[in-house]
């Protein structure tokens, strides 16, 4: 079934294809279109779920976590602030082992108040112990949701998909809603490997001693391993239902090419269309999408990216103090490439706080990364006027 | 396609589980060895048997009526006390006067119970005779409370026992001193024959010294010596020994205890403080007369038993205080009267009550046409060979009533005790008790000493049951013989509840009525009554202590009892301080 | 009549085992067991952080038989929102969820996510066990900590200047289905307040007052006798309001001076006189509110 919809609508769609038990959100800029198109559905009965209509995102996060506990899947939806909030529980699903899966509306963090998009706000949960993956379109937004819920119910870990605000979120696209039969046979209900149950009562979560608790990390740290090859047994499940698959992290006309951009989210979308226009000119561009950030997909962009010449990473997003995320994350996977084979990284920081990355912006990076033999910094701002 | 595409990498074999759920209870943690004192169960003795002279487990029979078992109670009553129909009617009760519930709301009604469940036990056919089990026998002189008392105890310890009784009718002071509106003949006479009933060979009519010889009563192997004090002591009025209108109290009752009724005239002055001298005015009272009692000294420190003056003041007895008489008076020869001598309070004598003094010149006269004087009786030791040690006129006894002959014991009111039915029965035991391990050491039984300390309730008197060793009904846990005080208790779980109060006979037709005047209480009352009881000192399963304990060590053992279990017990001391009735005991012992 | 024997309204069965790691005397455990006496096995329990987060003992530990979810400090109301909607999702009505938390987590942390559960009638118990400080973290000042009081936090030349918050008016207001005061002093009164809980359907609210001897220092014994102290002297009251409107108190308040139950407590051993006389003013004033409300159900 062809709809067309918006990118916070296909998130929607897919937690109704997912048969969501256990629903709890607050309302926030720019995801809220989620949540009130959950609350119709849960209204007129498409949908049925308990659906708890919280008093903050802390309670929204902290209600799934209950949700999950008791066995159920559940679902919740947050941007910048929201997520920031939910930050202590973030830890607790996944610390809990609990597959709660979230949408994240990638909004720039305040102040000064900002509703538009970068990606500072999912990153900053970078070390909470949630797969993150990132969306180009909002077809693969409805695709993600209902994969998400299969990865982490696979790993039980938690999975936040992200996307970018209004340019995903509020921005209309065609989107092929698979089947809900299709979608049962790939998605059967939770069977929880931890739940609360009272004829097998347990506790959960209790003090643990330092004789312990490193080797309950060291699963969690497993399982974020092991989710990269169920994300790839789980995009083959789905690919072989609906023809679709996304990957971890997307080649894009990278063969034989001497500079590779690196981007996620929408930015890439535009950065297909530069290369298409520079290959078109001959040029050796090619382009590489990460959608994985956790787990890092650290020996696919090895595999990638070793032996190019020049490496651009296009970040939305800024670490104070050090540079673009991406970069950085990049920059370190490729330590252990050999350094014969070792690319030339220029991390570039742009488009924060929603300001627009034109086909322009992205060629002129094209052009500044092969005008200069090294990168000045490792943070190389574009378009900043002061 | 379906889920069993993808695989779940789980190994949930692993040593620690990825997320931590509990696997075990916390029964893992020793947290008893947290503790530095730990509680221990102990029953202790309620005061009310420490107090009562007879030594009567009166919190166990008040236990067993309230768990419904009348009958059971009855007969521990009745282990412990051969005559509480008696009891119940004319005993001081200092038991209720020492009654933990009075610091609560009022003292359990003790005598009103142990009176019903007396009356009870008397409307049953008397048990079968104690199976004779020793070859001694036992001649016991008197047959008031202390002579059937020892003889009761000593039959059913085994024994033969020949009771001799100087007058025509067994009972002692209680059927010559005790006037019938408080004890009923019929009673006692029931009472008696209960005792009787136990193979005891009863010789009225029979005065030692007089119709039977010391020699003939010499002749067992040992005796117990209780006649009573029956001669009236000297009344120091001048001239009074001409007045024949000036006569003993106890000789009056005795007159009118047989039946007899004096003319005494219209005025009647009776002498005293004590019981004697309550039972003579109000026996007055009812032959008409208007009584007045001299005392000198003020109301607080009157021997009698409250109840008695209380009901002499509600029948219209007159009461002159700080007042002795001194001499006669006379008009024309003839007697009128009494002088009587105005006393203060001084110093305290060595009975602790404060002596009178006379105040210099302060005299006045009354007018009486009899006098009755009630101020102590002495004994007449006469019959006993010279060899028993004496003080004072009475006989010299150990602990166990045994005097300074090996054969010879002796109790109530010849031995230097209370006057006191209850202690005369008290003192009867002890030399039951006495004698029976006398008898069984001459036999040549390694009896070792009697464990009296251990026989005692608390520090009060001794328990038959526990010298026969016999199961106790009342199951206890770790008894220590120690009395439990107020502060031992936790108060806070006890509801007041008024007393039940005896019902008394209208005091408007007293005057010419010898007729009982306390009718007690009804069943039902009684049975409430001993409800009120808080069960001093002793585990009444309430479980107070088991939900208390935030550690869950205690649990509830078969056999009604609790355990705690000392592997988790923190210590922390809740079960004693909340146990109602002081039953726990923190200890360092054994830590 | 001597003793009231209460034994027959206290179910049987234990659901907390011994061996847990309260602390000599603790009323938190005495509160836990007749709560969960009086729920029975099909009940869940929800624990933000607070005593109870060690007294259910360390992994791999539970005191507890029946299930157990540790949660953070804020989130007891909003967990036990989530683990009821997952049973009822899962079509489950008749589990029990109790969240159980500290005054930390009830007066002050945790009262934003409790006034939004309150708020949307969340089906389950809440449970406050009232120790008057942040015991756990050894005795720092809370918003339950009484006027006066020392604490960590607090100390003896500067004590609590507030009273304690009115949770119950608080929760009252929020006009959910019960709310009730109880103590571990009154055994049946605190069944009896939580079984009636149990048929009641949407939010209900318990406040139990828990005497710590450690943070109170007082002895381990006198905590049954502190809590009764409370209820008798009117510090604590015994209550419950129905709908947020109906107040009635539950048991007797005799009354009486508060100045043994206050120097008792050597946390408030540096009071002088005149002070005590004004938290006495404080709880008179209180009662008279309280009766107000009882009268005119405002």
């Amino acid at each position: 079934m062809k709809k067309v919809m918006i990118g916070n609508h296909a998130v929607s769609w897919g937690v109704l294809r997912s048969r969501v038990e256990v629903i709890s959100a607050y309302p926030i800029t720019p995801q809220t279109q989620i949540v009130e198109a959950l609350s119709d559905m849960v209204a007129d009965g498409s949908l049925p779920a308990q659906y708890i209509k919280v008093e903050s995102e802390h309670s929204a996060m902290a209600a799934c976590i209950g949700g999950s506990i008791a066995g159920t899947r559940t679902f919740t939806a947050t941007s910048a602030q929201g997520l920031a909030l939910m930050h202590e529980m973030l830890h607790w699903a996944a610390g809990g082992r609990l597959p709660v899966v979230m949408a994240n509306v990638n909004r720039a963090m305040a102040p000064g108040w900002t509703i538009w998009t970068d990606q500072n706000d999912s990153l900053s949960q970078r070390d909470t112990g949630w797969i993150q993956l990132y969306c180009e379109t909002n077809q693969e937004v409805f695709d993600t949701t209902v994969q998400a819920f299969k990865l982490a119910e696979t790993v039980d870990l938690p999975v936040m998909l992200v996307l970018d605000a209004f340019f995903l979120s509020h921005t209309s696209e065609p989107v092929d809603v698979t089947e809900q039969e299709d979608v049962d046979r790939f998605l059967p209900q939770r069977d929880a490997t931890f739940k609360m149950d009272t004829s097998d009562p347990h506790a959960f979560g209790a003090l643990v001693r330092p004789d312990a608790y490193t080797e309950m990390r060291w699963q969690q740290q497993e399982a974020m391993h092991e989710a990269r090859d169920v994300f790839r047994q789980v995009e083959d499940v789905w690919e072989a239902i609906t023809g679709r698959r996304y990957g971890a992290v997307e080649a894009y006309r990278t063969e034989d090419a001497d500079l590779l951009l690196v981007t996620s989210g929408t930015i890439t979308s535009t950065a297909r269309t530069v290369v298409d226009e520079r290959r078109a000119g001959g040029e050796k561009v090619g382009l590489l999408k990460v959608k994985m950030f956790r787990p890092f997909p650290t020996e696919e962009l090895r595999g990638h990216l070793g032996g190019v010449d020049r490496v651009a990473v296009l970040d939305r997003n800024i670490s104070p103090g050090h540079g673009g995320i991406f970069a950085e994350e990049i920059r370190s996977a490729l330590y252990d490439v050999p350094p014969e084979d070792r690319p030339n990284l220029f991390g570039y920081v742009l488009g924060l706080g929603g300001r627009d990355v034109t086909p322009t912006v992205i060629s002129d990076i094209i052009d500044n990364c092969r005008s200069t033999a090294r990168p000045e910094r490792e943070d190389l701002w574009v378009g900043v006027e002061l | 396609m379906s889920e069993r595409d993808v695989t779940k990498p789980h190994d949930t074999g692993r040593k620690i589980p990825p997320i931590a759920i509990s696997e075990t209870s916390t029964l893992v943690n020793p947290t008893g060895s947290w503790k530095y004192i730990m509680p221990r169960y102990e029953d202790r003795v309620a005061p009310c048997n420490a107090g009562c002279p007879v030594g009567i487990d009166i919190e166990g029979y008040m236990y067993l009526i309230g768990q419904g078992r009348l009958q059971e109670a009855a007969d521990l009553l009745v282990r412990e006390n051969p005559m509480p129909a008696v009891t119940g009617r004319v005993c001081h009760h200092p038991c209720e006067d020492s009654c933990n519930r009075a610091s609560l709301d009022e003292a359990v009604a003790i005598h009103s119970v142990e009176r019903r469940l007396g009356d009870m036990i008397l409307a049953a056919p008397p048990p079968p005779a104690p199976e004779r089990t020793r070859e001694e026998t036992v001649a016991v002189i008197g047959s008031g409370p202390a002579g059937l008392s020892c003889a009761c105890f000593l039959a059913r310890l085994g024994y033969g026992v020949t009771v001799f009784e100087a007058a025509a009718e067994a009972g002692g002071m209680l059927r010559l001193g005790i006037p019938e509106y408080r004890l009923p003949r019929a009673i006692l006479d029931r009472q008696i024959e209960r005792i009787q009933a136990a193979g005891i060979d009863l010789r009225t009519s029979t005065r030692v010294g007089t119709d039977v010889p010391w020699a003939e009563v010499d002749a067992f192997d040992a005796v117990f010596v209780a006649p009573g004090a029956h001669v009236g002591k000297d009344s120091r009025i001048d001239g009074a020994e001409s007045v024949s209108a000036i006569r003993p109290g106890l000789e009056f009752l005795k007159e009118v205890n047989a039946g007899g009724r004096p003319d005494l005239g219209e005025r009647v002055i009776v002498v005293g403080g004590g019981n004697t001298a309550m039972d003579c005015a109000r026996s007055a009272l009812r032959l008409g007369a208007d009584v007045t009692v001299l005392y000198r000294r003020t109301p607080r420190e009157m021997p009698a038993i409250p109840q008695e003056v209380r009901e002499a003041k509600q029948e219209g007895v007159e009461f002159e205080f700080l007042a002795a008489p001194i001499g006669v008076a006379k008009e024309g020869g003839v007697f009128t009267g009494i002088t009587c001598q105005r006393m203060e309070l001084g110093e305290p004598d060595e009975s602790g009550r404060r002596r009178p003094v006379p105040i210099e010149g302060d005299t006045f006269t009354t007018k009486a046409d009899t006098v009755l004087t009630a101020i102590g009786e002495d004994c007449d030791l006469s019959f006993l060979p010279g060899d028993i040690g004496t003080t004072w006129g009475l006989v010299e006894v150990d602990e166990l009533g045994e005097s300074t002959s090996a054969t010879v014991f002796a109790g109530g009111d010849v031995v230097d005790m209370p006057r006191s039915v209850a202690d005369a029965l008290g003192a009867g035991k002890r030399a039951a008790i006495g004698i029976d391990h006398f008898l069984r050491e001459k036999a040549g039984e390694d009896v070792g000493e009697v464990p009296l300390d251990d026989l005692r309730f608390g520090g009060g008197n001794v328990s038959a049951l526990r010298y026969s060793k016999d199961a106790d009904p009342i199951p206890r846990e770790a008894p220590v013989n120690q009395t439990v005080t107020w502060d031992q208790m936790n108060p806070h779980h006890f509801q007041t509840a008024p007393r039940h109060e005896d019902h008394f006979h209208d005091a408007i037709d007293l005057r010419s009525a010898f007729g009982e005047t306390n009718f007690g209480l009804s069943q039902k009352e009684a049975i409430e009554e001993a409800e009120r009881c808080l069960n001093c000192g002793v585990c009444n399963r309430c479980e107070l202590c088991l939900i208390f304990c935030p550690d869950m060590a205690i649990s509830r053992r078969e056999d009604g009892g609790f355990e705690i279990d000392m592997r988790y017990c923190k210590g922390c001391g809740l079960c004693a301080a909340e146990c109602p009735r002081g039953a726990v005991t923190m200890t360092r012992e054994g830590i | 009549m001597s003793q009231t024997i209460i034994k027959q309204h206290i179910p049987r069965d234990d659901l907390l085992a011994s061996g847990h790691l309260a602390c000599p005397g603790c009323a938190a455990p005495i509160a836990m067991n007749l709560v969960l006496k009086a729920l029975g096995p099909e009940t869940m329990v929800v624990l933000p952080a607070c005593c109870w987060s060690i007294i259910a003992g360390p992994w791999p530990q539970s005191s507890l038989r029946v299930p157990l979810f540790h949660t953070a400090f804020e989130t007891g109301a909003a967990v036990a929102s989530g683990i009821k909607a997952g049973l009822v999702a899962r079509g489950d009505t008749e589990t029990t969820v109790i969240s159980w938390a500290g005054d930390g987590g009830t007066f002050d942390i945790g009262l934003q996510a409790l006034s939004g559960a309150a708020e949307r009638n969340e089906d389950f118990i809440y449970i406050c066990y009232d120790n008057e400080a942040y015991m756990n973290t050894g005795v720092q000042r809370s918003s339950a900590t009484p006027w006066g009081a020392w604490t960590t936090t607090t100390p003896t030349n500067d004590p609590e200047h507030q009273p304690k918050k009115d949770i119950m008016a608080i929760m009252a207001a929020h006009r959910i289905p019960y709310a009730a005061t109880a103590s571990v002093a009154y055994p049946v009164d605190l069944v009896e307040k939580v079984k009636k809980a149990r048929t009641i359907r949407g939010t209900r609210f318990l406040h139990i007052l828990a005497p710590c001897p450690p943070g109170w220092k007082t002895q381990n014994d006198e905590t049954i006798d502190l809590a009764r102290m409370a209820v008798e002297r009117r510090v604590f009251p015994l209550m419950e309001v129905e709908n947020g409107g109906t107040w009635r108190f539950t048991v007797d308040h005799p009354g009486g001076s508060i100045e043994e139950y206050i120097r008792r407590q050597a946390r408030f051993k540096h009071l002088t006189d005149r002070q005590v006389e004004i938290i006495q003013d404080e709880v008179d004033a209180r009662w008279g509110i309280l009766s107000n409300r009882v009268e005119h159900g405002t």
